[in-house]
């Protein structure tokens, strides 16, 4: 299992438009069951995809602005991002396949 | 982040309990889950008074109260089409249900076709699904 970094509000455009690899990130709260029942799969992910992708997470409570700027409402919500622009966007604690195949189409 | 109240996780404990009763859904086989949301619940009754579902982003939670009941649980999802994104109310194998949405709606192309275990229940706004 691999540690995900979190980004924030004032961190995203650095951590993510500007990566330098795309990035998944996941848009989570402290209370929503279903992102606690994805958060392994996702770790899971970033060990899997190490150097070829980045994988984040950003605490919507904490971080207002990201989600209202990429219109997030369901959470856990996963979007991926490639050279600054969203590429993918994934609601809900979705099977671990659903995310490999959206990655893969992506990476 | 601070634990909510006793009284507010007592309240949402026994709403959960009763609800999964009338709608014949069950909980998820992950209890943290289920335990995860009962929290998240009572954690909005003590900040905005309402329980509104914390598996959603909302730029500001109380407008979002002044605004509608839309996303106070039980959810218009929940009460039109028994469709919990939150895995609160699911099938015995914890997935929601989707038999009841649209075709074209999100729980639908994430979790296909799930099927009502108990068709007979629930769905108190089926009139405006």
């Amino acid at each position: 299992m691999a540690d995900i970094q979190q980004v924030s509000d004032s961190s995203f455009d650095g951590d993510v438009l500007k990566a330098d690899v795309p990035v998944l990130i996941d848009f989570w709260a402290p209370w929503c069951g279903p992102c606690r029942a994805i958060a392994p799969i996702v770790e899971e992910l970033a060990g899997e995809y190490d150097g070829k992708l980045k994988i984040v997470k950003m605490n919507v409570d904490d971080n207002p602005q990201t989600p209202a700027q990429y219109g997030v409402r369901g959470i856990p919500n996963l979007i991926l991002f490639k050279d600054g622009e969203v590429k993918q966007q994934i609601v809900g604690a979705v099977p671990k396949a659903h995310l490999v195949k959206a990655i893969d189409d992506v990476v | 982040m601070d634990q909510p109240s006793e009284k507010s996780i007592k309240r949402m404990r026994i709403y959960v309990e009763k609800y999964m009763q009338k709608t014949g859904t069950s909980g998820h086989p992950e209890p943290e889950v289920t335990e995860s949301v009962i929290l998240g619940l009572a954690n909005n009754i003590d900040e905005v008074g309402r329980p509104l579902c914390p598996c959603n982003f909302y730029p500001d939670k109380k407008a979002e109260v002044e605004r509608s009941r839309e996303w106070v649980c039980a959810c218009d999802e929940m009460k039109k089409w028994k469709y919990c994104h939150c895995l609160l109310f699911v099938t015995p194998e914890g997935t929601p249900i989707t038999e009841h949405l649209p075709e074209d709606h999100e729980g639908r192309q994430i979790y296909g076709l799930v099927k009502d275990p108990t068709p007979g229940k629930g769905r108190e706004l089926a009139d405006k699904a």
